[in-house]
């Protein structure tokens, strides 16, 4: 990057950060304001918890249930990446197998991420076996089409210029086509960590017993605004923590970017 | 390597490629009926007016595409039915250097190695050896977008070398390079090539650069049909312009020039 153009990028995210500081002190002082004032608005005082209450649920977070959701997200993920991408190689090397495949593969990206997990209660028995089957259906075509679109167009040039050297059909792949789609990927795992999150989240409200979803569930039948919103906070954190390692993976990866 | 053992002479006989237009459906015939002998460690130039069916022949010399009938030859197999066999046999050098972005130089080079899964010691220290030998000892660890046009084409350059193949092609390889780079970079191959005693094919349409190159000029017409078989040897340097004319004469005729058809 020229280092003007480096500045101006340098500039503009440390304006986006005070910006974004700014927005959220003002967020937070209008809703402890709030809380404040909604008996004398009418609204019950459990709706609006203040500060106070929120750091109190905060400090009744069970560690084990942020540790279920994340193993639940990430074991899910890896198995969608390793299926779609397998998925979309196998697509790529048979045009039949394509035609066949991809209006399916299309299909199932249709279909609301509630059917799924409809699906899965009734179909399945075992919770984990559920949420899996549900984060796959989910997250597994995101990875497939990606893999498979970022392949096709990896340069006609570089394919032949790497096919002039003869390479085994394993070599083709490890040599040229994976490294080649590697942007693509970390971008579907980006999109996908968001969607893992809510859908996983949702999964357990409807059918487990662990989790961060699970737990939503009991705050809200407890009415317990202030436990909702802090596992609300556990899991954007836990987002922006995930999205933190995959932007440092991105870094490593792509450094031969210009 | 290859300059001890005598690479392998090529035949091409009746050579013929069709393709169908992706629209139409209607054939497009590139080379028609191409008969052609190099020998071993020849220096050939093959040159022709764009859409003459030059690429189309480098393709299928090097494999990627299968005659529609006929046959090219190396030493008794065939670059498309032996694909396999020619491993580390066929290097090329392209128009554009065509480096991986995401490697680096030496890892550029290393790449041919890697296919015919030589040591990683001995990789490195061939392409080290070759990156060196084309200047670049010092951006060993550059990635592409470091360097500059000529630089890049000279990884591809050592990236063609590396394996020390029998048989070294080259197509358009300098025509994207400015005037001084490219002639310089032409110098290098050329120098490389005889050296390791390859048979080396340049293609290429602009005549300086043929004649300056090469032992052999094919000049392919339409349909790639053979118009001149030039031995450059021949010819004395100041009839070079003589011959510059009459390759001219002939492209533009799309005619057989028998004057220019050696023995």
């Amino acid at each position: 990057m020229h280092p003007e153009e480096h500045r101006e990028a340098a500039s503009l995210e440390g304006k986006f950060s005070r910006q974004a500081v700014v927005s959220l002190l003002i967020f937070a002082a209008l809703w402890e304001a709030l809380s404040y004032l909604a008996p004398t608005l009418g609204i019950p005082a459990f709706a609006i918890p203040s500060f106070a209450r929120i750091g109190q649920s905060l400090l009744t977070i069970t560690p084990i249930d942020v540790l279920v959701t994340l193993a639940r997200v990430i074991g899910a993920l890896i198995l969608s990446f390793v299926l779609g991408v397998a998925l979309a190689v196998l697509m790529y090397q048979s045009q039949n197998l394509e035609s066949y495949l991809h209006p399916m593969v299309r299909l199932f990206m249709a279909v609301p991420v509630i059917s799924w997990i409809l699906f899965a209660v009734l179909w399945f028995r075992g919770v984990e076996f559920r949420i899996a089957f549900v984060l796959i259906a989910v997250c597994g075509p995101v990875f497939l089409i990606d893999a498979l679109d970022a392949m096709r167009n990896v340069p006609r040039e570089l394919r032949r210029m790497v096919r002039s050297f003869r390479p085994t059909r394993l070599q083709y792949f490890a040599k040229l086509m994976f490294p080649a789609i590697v942007p693509n990927l970390i971008t579907s795992w980006k999109i996908n960590l968001s969607l893992a999150i809510r859908v996983v989240t949702i999964a357990e409200l409807v059918g487990a017993v662990t989790g961060i979803g699970h737990q939503l569930a009991v705050a809200q039948e407890l009415f317990s605004v202030a436990d909702v919103f802090a596992w609300t906070l556990v899991l954007v954190a836990l987002l922006f923590l995930l999205e933190a390692v995959v932007a440092r993976v991105e870094e490593r990866m792509l450094r031969w970017r210009a | 390597m290859a300059g001890m053992i005598a690479p392998p002479p090529i035949e091409v006989r009746q050579l013929r490629k069709v393709f169908r237009q992706a629209a139409s459906g209607q054939p497009v015939v590139a080379i028609d009926r191409l008969d052609l002998d190099i020998a071993p460690r020849e220096v050939v130039a093959i040159v022709g007016q764009t859409g003459c069916g030059k690429s189309t022949f480098f393709d299928l010399m090097i494999g990627l595409e299968q005659p529609t009938a006929g046959s090219i030859r190396i030493g008794g197999k065939t670059p498309y039915g032996d694909f396999d066999h020619f491993r580390g046999q066929i290097a090329t050098v392209f128009q554009q250097d065509r480096l991986l972005p995401w490697r680096s130089a030496l890892d550029n080079v290393k790449l041919p190695l890697e296919l015919i899964r030589l040591s990683d010691d001995e990789q490195r220290k061939r392409s080290l050896f070759w990156l060196e030998r084309l200047g670049l000892g010092n951006f060993a660890a550059a990635y592409p977008h470091e360097l500059s046009g000529g630089m890049r084409q000279r990884v591809a350059i050592a990236r063609a070398f590396v394996v020390q193949p029998n048989i070294l092609l080259a197509d358009e390889a300098f025509g994207h390079l400015d005037e001084v780079t490219a002639a310089e970079l032409r110098e290098t191959f050329l120098t490389l090539a005889r050296e390791s005693g390859s048979t080396a094919i340049l293609i290429t349409h602009q005549l300086e650069e043929a004649i300056g190159v090469g032992d052999r000029i094919i000049v392919l017409g339409r349909s790639a049909r053979l118009l001149a078989d030039i031995d450059v040897a021949r010819w004395n340097k100041r009839d070079f312009a003589m011959l510059r004319e009459a390759i001219q004469a002939t492209l533009q005729n799309n005619e057989r020039d028998f004057r220019l058809i050696r023995a």
